[in-house]
């Protein structure tokens, strides 16, 4: 009976999976060997299981247009990626660069170097925005994908991204990569005479760009003792604020504008760290509470408002 | 004997006046507490007549052997001593956009064993160390199997578990180099591998017990963290020597290295471990997701790039001397180093102090475990001549570690990852060391 059951339980997974469906009751729901665990739910597969592959699979229904896109990515990607996904500061480049992978300096973008359109959509849905990543929807994924191939000159101004014509995006690099096949390199263990001495150059590193501070000699205590001004506050920036506050990510006064943050300053310090602390929405910008980084405690976002102000004064 | 100074005698007298008024076992403590106090002033007057500088060295006794250490518990999780506060973790600002998406480097000139302390583990981030509640996290197994499991934590700790010691290495490690010496410490150049080890189970274990459905030939593996972190990994790996990992080095694994859960594939490049591990979903075909396409793939001169690079090639290098150990004397010294290789055991390593023209062989020290950092030492007279010191190992496959000019005719220089060529250190007359390149 038992065997007759997981016989036809079996049959079942092959007639679903043939059809391409991986997920139904068709499930075995004997306990395995060690009996841990519990079978995941349909329900709690879907909520986790969102990603994408290059045949399509795992892509859920929806649309979104270039137009739709174009306004969402000004809104929420342009502060990073650049307007027309030229990048700013060391933020990653997300359009141009054709052609340029054999050069000295190759730029590799979405347009010039990614083999799948899945890939964009897939990140974009799972890892961004950076500072809110799995915040957009199904159809913002499609617009915003959709845009950033627009950028890359990959579909029309007039483009709509569908689940049904996503796998008529070609990439222009699909075909550039292949399989590892390493070492490709073989050296020989000489040991005597491997090379004529007089040949040998020293070709010595460029100066300043390396951190070498920590290797003069000085002892601990006073490195520590160096460090200027609000350490602790300096320290939850780094780690908490610098994504938002150093390039003006949303709208967010950026460190060391002095203009800006005189402006901010007018009903006072205390305001502006109540701010900080609880969240604050405007027409110039949005500050999650604690910038979204509710581990801090007041104390550590009050030492943080007082650093970037120290910075921008 | 010296009279107990004035001073001293005065305070004395004020400790036990002050003692007479306080109950028993408070005033045992008081006194015990005085008394500590007058010993430090005692010593303080008998030093004074000492040289500064020398107070602690003999004949005189060290103030640590007069007066009484602390407690147990009063530091309950143990720290290094205040004196090694330079050994720590550090980053080269201007390699990546933010502090988030960035990775620091391990002190390696510090390190004196195959086992990285845990707390110095280089750490590699794609959206930060997320705080992971290990009662409200699970690990999700979907896709091509009979049972699409839920694990909690305790679950996957009562599965039987193993305890390996691996390498664990980013494969950006020494990619700064490949257009030419830039970095003027060990740390920078190669301290992107750290070695630990590593208790989980088995991930063939786990698998088997979801069951695979015939067509399982790849594994997704997903993090927890803001990233999403996703590679692709084979099913012959999944199968082979991968692990789900709960502890590293004795105690569970720290937040930086995936609290409570992360896969560990020995030997193959840091990111395809990953860390925060919540879902391993199976399927037919790789995912090729933003870590395997955008970036982990080496772009080569020919503007083709190589993907599913997973293996780190053998690679080796001197840490005493590097610029961070400079030689301090003349006369007989221990060059050492460490050798690794993704592909099995160090079985040899050479050292030039030429730059190249003629090799000596090196010898293997302490464990020599596949997949694992192992150390290597050569004694030599040195006598301040200049000597430019390279380091060459050769793994059991019989691949020997190759030069930057066989890599770079091979590979060309935009590669990013899997540098792996024979470094060279300039040991200089004064004892300083430099990185350099020879040409």
């Amino acid at each position: 009976m038992y065997n007759s059951v997981k016989k036809y339980l079996k049959v079942l997974v092959l007639a679903t999976a043939a059809q391409g469906l991986f997920a139904t009751a068709a499930y075995a729901q004997d306990p395995g060997h060690y009996g841990l665990g519990r079978i995941a739910t349909e329900e709690e597969v879907a909520g986790w299981d969102i990603d994408v592959r290059p045949d399509g699979l795992g892509l859920p229904d929806g649309s979104g247009s270039v137009s739709v896109g174009e306004g969402l990515y000004e809104a929420q990607c342009a502060s990073c990626h650049g307007l027309f996904g030229e990048g700013e500061g060391r933020w990653p480049v997300l359009a141009g660069g054709e052609g340029t992978l054999t050069d000295d300096r190759p730029q590799k973008t979405v347009g010039s170097y990614w083999p799948y359109a899945s890939t964009l959509w897939d990140y974009t849905r799972r890892a961004m925005p950076f500072t809110a990543p799995q915040s957009l929807s199904v159809d913002e994924t499609y617009a915003i994908t959709a845009y950033v191939l627009y950028l890359n000159e990959l579909v029309e101004e007039d483009f709509v991204l569908t689940k049904e014509n996503f796998l008529t995006v070609k990439m222009p690099n699909a075909e550039g990569f292949f399989e590892d096949d390493r070492p490709d390199v073989k050296n020989t263990a000489c040991m005597k005479d491997c090379k004529d001495p007089a040949s040998i150059k020293v070709i010595s590193t460029i100066a300043g760009v390396s951190p070498t501070e920590h290797l003069e000699e000085k002892g601990a205590e006073e490195s520590e003792a160096a460090e200027p001004g609000n350490v602790h506050g300096k320290a939850i920036y780094k780690q908490s604020c610098a994504v938002c506050h150093d390039h003006g990510v949303a709208g967010a006064p950026k460190t060391g504008d002095n203009e800006i943050w005189a402006d901010r300053l007018v009903p006072g310090m205390e305001a502006v760290v109540e701010r900080a602390i609880s969240g604050y929405t405007g027409e110039d910008g949005v500050m999650p509470p604690k910038g979204g980084n509710m581990s801090l405690s007041d104390e550590d976002v009050t030492a943080a408002v007082h650093y970037m102000v120290e910075q921008s004064q | 004997m010296k009279k107990l100074s004035e001073s001293t005698t005065d305070l004395l007298q004020e400790i036990k006046a002050e003692a007479a008024e306080l109950p028993q076992k408070n005033r045992r403590d008081f006194m015990l507490n005085g008394l500590k106090l007058t010993a430090g002033t005692a010593l303080a007057t008998t030093v004074g007549k000492v040289a500064a500088g020398q107070e602690n060295l003999p004949p005189n006794i060290p103030a640590w052997s007069k007066t009484l250490g602390r407690g147990v518990v009063s530091v309950p999780y143990g720290q290094p001593s205040k004196h090694e506060a330079d050994v720590v973790r550090r980053t080269v600002e201007w390699l990546t956009a933010d502090e988030i998406a960035s990775i620091s480097m391990t002190p390696l000139h510090k390190q004196k064993g195959i086992i990285t302390p845990s707390g110095l583990h280089f750490e590699r981030y794609h959206g930060g160390v997320p705080e992971v509640n290990p009662d409200d996290h699970r690990l999700m197994i979907n896709g091509l199997v009979e049972r699409p499991l839920l694990l909690t934590m305790d679950d996957i700790m009562a599965f039987p578990s193993e305890s390996h010691i691996h390498f664990l290495e980013c494969p950006a490690n020494g990619g700064m180099e490949w257009r030419g010496a830039q970095m003027e410490a060990l740390q920078f150049t190669h301290g992107m591998i750290s070695g630990s080890e590593w208790t989980g189970v088995m991930l063939s274990t786990i698998l088997q017990e979801a069951g695979l459905k015939p067509g399982a030939k790849w594994v997704l593996a997903e993090g927890a963290d803001a990233a999403g972190m996703t590679r692709s990994i084979p099913i012959d790996k999944a199968l082979d020597d991968a692990m789900i990992v709960f502890a590293q080095n004795g105690e569970m694994l720290r937040p930086e290295q995936g609290y409570p859960v992360r896969l560990f594939t020995p030997g193959w490049e840091g990111n395809t471990s990953v860390k925060w591990l919540r879902r391993l979903e199976i399927g037919d075909k790789p995912w090729m997701h933003r870590e395997e396409t955008s970036k982990y793939t080496d772009l080569l001169a020919d503007g083709k790039a190589r993907k599913h690079s997973y293996v780190q090639e053998v690679n080796s290098v001197i840490t005493s001397p590097c610029p961070e150990n400079p030689a301090k004397r003349k006369g007989l010294m221990q060059l050492e180093g460490f050798a690794w290789s993704g592909r099995g055991k160090v079985s040899r390593v050479d050292i030039s102090l030429n730059g190249g023209v003629s090799w000596q062989t090196a010898q293997l020290k302490g464990l020599v475990l596949s997949k694992s950092m192992t150390r290597f030492s050569m004694e030599i007279d040195w006598q301040g001549e200049p000597l430019l010191l390279q380091s060459r190992a050769i793994d059991d496959t019989g691949y020997v570690q190759p030069t930057y000019a066989q890599l770079r005719e091979a590979r060309g220089t935009n590669s990013i990852y899997h540098k792996n060529a024979i470094h060279t250190w300039q040991l200089n007359t004064d004892g300083t060391v430099n990185n350099v390149q020879l040409g």
